[in-house]
Parts: structure tokens; sequence; C-alpha cells
């Protein structure tokens, strides 16, 4: 049995680019059907989570938001950010979380005082309050007790915010959160 | 004379395939575009309910006292360190028994929600057939000062699915609610 001249050993990679074509300058092409096959399958899925919007909500890295099946979309308002340690207004920290501020299910007058400044300014700028502006928007983390909960509630009640949000995340009817 | 046939057709054969590099250019383009705009993570928002009561306004007195029928009516999920209920002006009924879940290695307290959204639908149903001038939505979730707040997101939820979609929130006292619940189911 004699050994395989050069001439017939298949050539694998680089298939169309033998001497002979390179030669006679026939054209190379390159195969992209099976990139096409993975980039439709990329295009469909980023086009699912494709989200006209935007994100018009900052999400802070302390917490962690409950996950809801309720599918109203969110809208820019006052936030504020609770967690076992700090309440937050608008980015401020405003009153550390101590066992003090559990014992009690009234509202926190320091929070009462930052919103109703917040309102006032609102007021002053627009010349008038409209029902947007007494609606706020509250991220509480998943770990925050119902008491500390209603007391935030309570402050922004007392404040003149008569409608408040919880933030969550939303979650699809099979149990996945949003698109990811 | 005619030349033999030599068994070869002398037709050029030409590969039919199609050209997909202005397929692969759009492509090229759409998907930055579409990353940079996914967004992978929706927040969504849960709006809290506001207790209203009889407007002065004679016009609209008799939704208003619709509304205050709902209001008085309304369902209450109540969730203690135990047990879950839920009441109605009719009574209140036993739901399930919370149990602890390890979740990243963190015991926590949870309760079947499931029964909850069966239990909710059964009493919307009732409440529904019973007074059908009245469009229920309003629901009141009543815990202790202890309940994490995804347990309350949880019932919200639940409540939700049953047709109960504007919540409202109530906390107070352990030893209060267990003395109200124990008096309700007649222990």
């Amino acid at each position: 049995m004699s050994t395989p001249t050069k001439r017939h050993v298949p050539l694998l990679i680089g298939y169309n680019k033998t001497k002979a074509n390179v030669r006679g300058k026939k054209k190379v092409e390159v195969q992209l059907t099976s990139m096409i096959d993975m980039f439709t399958i990329l295009v469909v899925f980023l086009l699912e989570s494709y989200n006209s919007d935007g994100q018009i909500v900052t999400l802070s890295d302390a917490l962690t938001l409950p996950k809801s099946t309720i599918q109203n979309p969110v809208s820019l308002r006052l936030e504020i950010q609770v967690n076992n340690r700090v309440i937050v207004v608008d980015g401020d920290p405003i009153v550390s979380v101590d066992e003090n501020l559990l014992s009690t299910g009234n509202s926190i007058p320091v929070l009462v005082t930052r919103l109703r400044d917040h309102l006032e300014y609102s007021r002053q700028l627009r010349g008038t309050v409209t029902e947007e502006d007494t609606q706020i928007n509250i991220q509480g983390d998943v770990a925050v007790p119902a008491i500390l909960l209603q007391r935030v509630m309570s402050s922004c009640s007392e404040a003149g915010y008569a409608t408040q949000n919880l933030e969550v995340i939303k979650m699809q009817e099979g149990g996945g959160t949003g698109n990811g | 004379m005619a030349k033999a046939a030599s068994g070869r057709s002398r037709k050029v054969r030409h590969s039919e395939s199609l050209d997909l590099l202005p397929v692969m250019n759009l492509f090229c383009c759409i998907i930055p575009f579409l990353l940079l705009s996914a967004s992978f993570l929706e927040v969504t928002i849960i709006q809290m309910a506001q207790t209203e009561g009889i407007g002065a306004a004679g016009a609209g007195a008799v939704a208003n006292l619709a509304r205050s029928e709902e209001d008085r009516l309304q369902p209450k999920v109540i969730l203690t360190d135990e047990e879950m209920f839920i009441g109605t002006v009719a009574g209140t009924a036993h739901v399930c028994y919370s149990f602890t879940q390890n979740v990243d290695g963190v015991d926590m307290l949870t309760y079947d929600f499931d029964s909850l959204t069966t239990k909710a639908t059964e009493v919307h149903r009732l409440l529904s057939e019973a007074y059908p001038q009245i469009e229920f939505h309003k629901v009141t979730i009543l815990t202790v000062e202890e309940t994490r707040y995804d347990n309350i997101v949880a019932a919200i939820d639940a409540c939700a699915a049953s047709g109960f979609d504007q919540p409202g929130l109530q906390v107070a006292p352990t030893a209060s609610v267990e003395q109200a619940t124990d008096a309700a189911m007649g222990r």
C-alpha cells in the first residue's frame, strides 16, 4: 500500500484556499450561514428585552427589591430607599435605622421634615402642587420589617405624599425575573 | 459528421447561494444598539390604596356610598408569625401555617401564597355574587411588626391575582393581632 501523495491529502482548514484556486484567482467565500443563525437568535432575544423607555430609576446596590408579577409601569418620582441600616431620600441619607426607630409605629419626624421641604420646593418652583407631585416611590429591601415600612409610609402621608408606590422587580408569570 | 457525445453536459453549473453580507451588516448595526437599550431587570410599581370616606358632594353620593360599602366589606389578609388568615365581615378563615425556608444560606419565614390565591379568589367570587353592584378591588394586608417586606409583597401579589388589586397596609403589635385572630377563630 503506497502512501498518499501530497495532492491527495485532504485540506481541512481553509477549504477553498487550495493552491489551484489561489493561482486561478477564484473567489474565496466565507460560510456565513452559522453566524447568521447565531445573530438571528441574538437579535430576537435582544428585541424581546428592548425597552424604549430606558432605565428611569436607579437601583441601589445596598437594596434587593422584592419580585412581583404586577405590571404597573414605573414613573419618575421622588424616591425613598429603605434598608435595615439607613433611610435615604433622593440620594441623601436622612436617618439611621436602629432599635428605637423600630420600637414604635408612628411617623419619623426627621423624614417628615425632609419630605415637606421637598414638597414645598416643588410648590415654589411651579407655583402649584399637582397630583403627580404628591406621588412618591419607595424602594425597600426584601429584609425590611413591616414596622419600618409602615413608619416610612406613615411619614409620607403626614408630609403630604398621598400616593405611595412600592417599587418591585417585574417577574414573569412563570417565575423568572424580567428578561434576564 | 456530428461529433460524438462525450457524456458530459456543457452547461456551466452556478452555485446558487444567497448573498448574506448585507444581512450581516444590518445585524452588526442592530446588535450594539439593542445591547445598549436592553433592560434585563424591569422595575414596576405597586400602588398602595388610600382610605376613602364619603364625600360632601351630593352628585357622587351613590358612587361614594358604594365605595364606602366596598371599604366596609374589603377583606383583610392577616400575617402573623405562625399563620396566615383571610378575614371579611362574614368571618375569618385560616389560610396556611408559616414555614421556614432557606434562601442563600439564610433561614426565613414564609407562607404558602398559592393557598392565599385560592382562598382570595373564592372570597372575591362570593363577595361579587353577594354584592353585584360593587366592584371589589381593595384589600388590606394586616401584619405583625416583624413580617418581612418580601412576604408582604408576595401577599399583595397573590391578592392581585385574585382580583384585589388595590392593596393597603396595616401593621399592629403581635400580641393584639394574635388576640384578635384567636377571638375570630373561636380559640
